[in-house]
């Protein structure tokens, strides 16, 4: 009797919220990972960027998290029929040029307010969209809709902001946080910067440390098209570290 | 053309599947045989006779009434069923399902899915012809095992031996056929058309083509209706949007079901507040890549409830999707990318600028 209760409820559910709103643990798949190729891959500890989960890459202002996020969407946009900006302000498709990302699978929502942006990310996500990168913070009330839309699709989230709210960082399953230790300069002129990316939380897998990173500006006459934006990796094992749940 | 046609039985007993493999006839007293099963073959009895002439020759039989609305709907549904498989598709109430497979990229695996879907909805194996006409594709699938195909690569040679008793002729003409000593088809495909036009008029020469294996006939395709909606009146009228939220995605999931058996998309979508006391109240738009599924409906209908300050209580609640437009076999993961269905993006973007404007959604081009 308790059974057919149950399994009353648990059709309810369903039909209310949607099939996959109700999920047994048994039936839930391990996270799946999007290989991006950048050094990022190796900190997530399952080889790419968790698909379904919201990543967040924090830290102060040229602190090199959005080069890297940027050179993810450039990746994305060659591997995604959809990568989309959700945009609170401030970005410029032209920074993009650097990585070669493919125009046609770019598409930028421009959020004049938070709310907006929360909608848009939580609508495209749950539309199925590849890749979603979100740049500024959403409400929390937008958080739920968000993660359970790209849990259902298997987007790709990544989220860029200098210190998260509690809301934010409870709702990521990775989180790295970056900081610039050196600026490189090389005959006397800035060519980039040293930054260390440290995984601050991870719910995918055991967190697993830090690495070195190096941001390569484009520079000289030559166009932007010209160069690409390198991000390597500096240290070549990486290091265990005590990791801190943000 | 090539055409595979799939024999279910009339559609009339299949709305009694428990009656399977019993003798059953379907007619009104003192009417006419509306369809019979196997089972009443070897007592003689054939659809057309009369209900009475039945009766005495199959006592034992179970004797059901007609319910052409029934059939109707099942006819319907088989017809959806079979949309995407084809480009045309007809479905005839005595049990014959034509797909015409020319220029569909993998026929086998279409004939394939046809086989399965008859067989859920009929609950009986179909048997299956293919040839080049609907005609002969007919006569073929009638001498199929159940769940087999007979397939036929010269129609006027498999249609040679076969009776002319096959030929779509009142029965005065095929007495006529009979009397002329034309008793197969390949007698009937031997002489010229104008000499049986004289005999049979325009009929006569039909039935030489019929009978050569020409094919002069089309299929009638089926095409999905062009309008649907949904509908829910509430007991006692609704104030609580959360239960309007709740009652509407129900809704979008039945639409969206609807949609998919019929393989269309809504490109308009209305709903209605019927209120407890002031005039109803609607919202409605027009959207640019056809809605089916219950995410694009619920996602485009759940943001206006969220929004709508109705006037009074509610008492009805009304979707209709006065615009349908046939969506097919859908491109899903069109492009390269492991990501959504290209279309349910669209929508999704199409949605957040039906809201917040145009502005909201800019394309990038670095030209």
């Amino acid at each position: 009797m308790q059974e057919v209760a149950l399994e009353t409820a648990i059709n309810s559910i369903r039909v209310r919220f949607g099939s996959q709103a109700l999920t047994r643990a048994a039936e839930m798949p391990p996270p799946q990972p999007w290989s991006s190729g950048t050094p990022v891959d190796q900190l997530t500890g399952i080889g790419g960027l968790p698909r379904g989960r919201l990543s967040l890459f924090t830290g102060s202002g040229t602190s090199g998290k959005l080069t890297v996020a940027l050179s993810l969407l450039a990746q994305a946009t060659h591997e995604f029929a959809h990568a989309m900006v959700i945009d609170g302000g401030g970005f410029d498709p032209w920074m993009l040029i650097p990585f070669s990302p493919e125009p046609g699978a770019l598409t930028v929502v421009r959020a004049p307010a938070p709310e907006v942006a929360g909608e848009a990310a939580a609508t495209l996500a749950r539309a199925g969209a590849g890749f979603i990168l979100m740049l500024g913070g959403v409400p929390e009330h937008w958080l739920g809709p968000l993660e359970s839309g790209a849990n259902r699709s298997g987007t790709v989230l990544v989220g860029v902001v200098d210190a998260p709210n509690r809301a934010l960082a409870h709702a990521s399953s990775f989180s790295l946080g970056f900081s610039r230790h050196d600026w490189i300069w090389e005959r006397g002129q800035l060519v980039g910067l040293r930054v260390t990316a440290r995984c601050v939380k991870n719910r995918v897998a055991p967190p697993l440390g830090e690495t070195e990173l190096e941001i390569r500006y484009p520079l000289g006459t030559q166009t932007l098209t010209d160069h690409r934006v390198q991000v390597t990796e500096v240290i070549d094992g990486l290091e265990p570290c005590a990791s801190a749940v943000v | 053309m090539r055409v595979c046609c799939g024999l279910t039985g009339h559609l009339e007993l299949a709305r009694r599947p428990d009656l399977y493999g019993k003798p059953v006839i379907v007619g009104r007293w003192d009417e006419h045989v509306v369809a019979a099963s196997e089972e009443t073959l070897p007592f003689g009895v054939t659809p057309g006779m009369a209900m009475r002439q039945a009766e005495h020759l199959c006592p034992q039989a179970t004797f059901v009434l007609p319910d052409e609305e029934a059939t109707d709907r099942i006819r319907e549904l088989i017809s959806a069923s079979l949309y995407d498989l084809a480009p045309v598709v007809e479905v005839r109430g005595e049990g014959i399902a034509w797909l015409d497979t020319s220029g569909v990229a993998a026929p086998g695996a279409s004939i394939r899915d046809a086989r399965h879907r008859l067989l859920k909805a009929i609950g009986r194996e179909p048997r299956l012809g293919l040839s080049p006409g609907p005609f002969s594709a007919r006569l073929a699938a009638a001498r199929a095992r159940p769940g087999h195909l007979l397939r036929v690569a010269d129609a006027r040679e498999f249609l040679a031996p076969l009776p002319s008793r096959e030929l779509p002729l009142d029965a005065e003409q095929l007495e006529r056929l009979d009397l002329l000593g034309l008793r197969t088809l390949g007698a009937v495909a031997a002489i010229g058309p104008r000499e049986l036009e004289s005999q049979l008029g325009r009929d006569g020469r039909h039935a030489v083509q019929l009978a050569r294996g020409l094919e002069p006939d089309q299929l009638d395709a089926w095409r999905p209706p062009l309008f649907t909606s949904a509908h829910r009146q509430f007991e006692e009228p609704v104030e609580d949007r959360e239960a309007l939220l709740f009652v509407a995605r129900g809704l979008c999931s039945d639409l969206a079901d609807e949609l998919g058996l019929r393989g269309a998309g809504a490109k308009h979508v209305r709903v209605r507040l019927e209120l407890e006391s002031a005039a109803r109240e609607t919202r409605e738009s027009v959207v640019r890549h056809p809605l089916s599924s219950t995410v694009e409906l619920f996602g485009l209908i759940g943001g206006w409830i969220k929004e709508w300050q109705p006037s009074a209580s509610i008492t009805e609640l009304w979707i209709e999707l006065p615009v349908l437009e046939g969506a097919g076999r859908r491109q899903l993961r069109l492009w390269a990318g492991g990501d959504g269905t290209s279309q349910e993006v669209e929508a999704a973007m199409e949605r957040l600028q039906e809201r917040f404007g145009d502005g909201v959604i800019a394309r990038v081009s670095f030209a």
